[in-house]
């Protein structure tokens, strides 16, 4: 059971146990973790469960696909070049567990 | 995954709710009985209408335990079985079918000049017929209809094919009466959608270019998928932004401060739309089939049931949105259902957002400075299943 850790501002951060291969995403949206939103259910499609990873995870984050790419040009709050993600592509596993995200102030 | 049906309660019926009332005005109806349950059997429709908004989130969200595979599903009857007719994983393959071709890179390098060009073009044609026209009828839904025309590459068809086929397909798929001129219609413009299709792809093939049927045609996609979604999109691909385009329009000239809002900061266009949407969904409700007994928020929902996930209703939830029958641009945001939720999340959704909100709204009001409502002939919504402007006379000077 993976631990994903997401940060919204000034309260305690939510802490969830994830079921393995559930993504950031699916995990924030099964335990109401506010501020993903996840419209579109995980097709890289929507652009509302934007997340910021935290830098020590960089570089073992999978690949960013062409869908992602073009999605994440149309945030909601603003992207940044290096840690802006879309949660529904990140399945926390080895090396990413526990993955700490910082969650956007805006998702539409 | 098994749900606990022990405690929970039976749904309400109401035998008050009558078609025509819906069509009429369906918000009254939905506010009477958001005040005793989130879900009710309504006879007059034969369904289960899902109201609440956790509720039809819920629904729309577990395709496990709530199907979107309907039986004797009327769509299925007028358009062939489409992708949104269909579960994951076969809903997941047709999809991917699609690709990138409604996706905002595409809008940016193809699409976005298409609209800019039929826009000018539609808009030319208003100001041809003069104060008085019809806002729908002569702008939102030509305009809707060429820009679907060029995207999905019917090129020998025309807006007005468009529209004829959009509208008798989408007539049988409501056809809950049964009544058989509607089918003789519905299949006429399905056997003409067909023709256009096998003519399409062999051309399209030797002149492949950047449309929808293009993509689709190398693809190695059952020719009675293709048939099926190209009817379900040419559905969806029209009503939906002629309907936001002309809710978003009566809103404004319904609302002086509102149109201000947005006259003053062109970035608030997105806003009108969005807010446009939750207002009045231009899809109010579609079905789903609950595949075992189970619960949805409290109450007992038989195995088998056919239900209506009402996103007109939900879209006015005041649990989530203050003020909900308000058309407000500034209210907190919350995520709306307009476009669905979870794998069935509108593919159009970022095509709408463009033709309508960046491109059809801003050129008319620049346009038409003094735009306005026609006094004498009052503008009128219609519909439930689908709502928008019935018609929209307008004047400018």
């Amino acid at each position: 059971m993976p631990r994903i850790i997401y940060h919204n501002g000034t309260a305690e951060p939510n802490v969830v146990e994830a079921a393995d291969g559930t993504s950031v995403m699916r995990a924030a949206v099964a335990n109401d973790v506010p501020g993903i939103v996840g419209e579109c259910g995980g097709q890289a499609m929507c652009a509302t469960c934007h997340v910021y990873v935290r830098a020590e995870h960089l570089d073992l984050l999978p690949e960013m696909s062409e869908d992602e790419e073009e999605m994440l040009e149309c945030t909601a709050a603003p992207r940044d070049e290096k840690r802006s993600r879309l949660s529904c592509q990140i399945v926390p596993g080895p090396g990413l567990d526990p993955i700490e995200v910082d969650v956007p102030a805006d998702q539409i | 995954m098994t749900t606990d049906v022990t405690g929970a309660r039976p749904i309400p019926t109401d035998d008050q709710v009558t078609i025509p009332a819906l069509f009429d005005d369906p918000y009254p109806i939905y506010r009477r009985l958001r005040s005793h349950a989130p879900v009710h059997w309504i006879p007059a429709v034969n369904r289960y209408m899902v109201i609440g908004y956790h509720a039809c989130r819920t629904v729309e969200r577990d395709q496990e335990r709530f199907s979107a595979d309907e039986t004797n599903s009327l769509m299925k009857r007028s358009m062939g079985h489409s992708m949104l007719r269909k579960d994951d994983p076969e809903h997941a393959v047709e999809r991917a079918s699609y690709g990138g071709v409604l996706r905002p890179k595409a809008i940016k390098n193809h699409w976005r000049a298409v609209f800019d060009h039929n826009a000018r073009t539609y808009l030319d044609r208003l100001r041809e017929i003069g104060p008085g026209a019809d806002l729908i009828r002569d702008f939102a839904a030509p305009y809707a209809a060429e820009n679907l025309r060029v995207i999905m590459g019917f090129y020998e068809a025309t807006q007005q094919d468009m529209q004829r086929w959009s509208q008798t397909m989408i007539d049988g798929t409501g056809n809950y009466a049964d009544d058989p001129e509607v089918w003789r219609m519905a299949k006429e413009s399905s056997d003409e959608v067909d023709e256009a299709i096998d003519r399409a792809l062999p051309y399209l093939r030797s002149h492949p270019d950047d449309s929808l049927l293009s993509r689709l045609a190398d693809l190695p996609v059952p020719l009675e998928s293709i048939r099926a979604n190209m009817k379900m999109t040419i559905g969806g691909g029209l009503n939906e932004p002629r309907d936001a385009l002309g809710t978003t329009v009566w809103a404004l000239l319904s609302d002086p401060d509102q149109r201000a809002l947005v006259a003053a900061d062109p970035a608030r266009w997105s806003d009108a739309f969005e807010e446009s949407v939750r207002w009045v969904a231009p899809i109010g409700m579609y079905p789903r089939e609950a595949t075992r007994d189970t619960e949805l928020d409290g109450f007992h929902v038989p195995a088998g049931a056919r239900l209506g996930v009402v996103v007109g209703a939900a879209n006015r939830d005041p649990e989530v949105f203050t003020n909900p029958d308000r058309y407000d641009i500034d209210r907190p945001k919350q995520p709306h259902l307009a476009f669905g939720g979870g794998e069935h999340f509108c593919a159009g959704a970022w095509v709408a957002r463009s033709s309508v909100a960046q491109v059809a709204l801003p050129m008319l009001f620049d346009t038409l400075p003094r735009l306005r409502l026609d006094p004498e002939r009052p503008a009128r919504a219609g519909g439930w299943v689908f709502r928008g402007m019935r018609t929209l006379p307008v004047l400018w000077d």
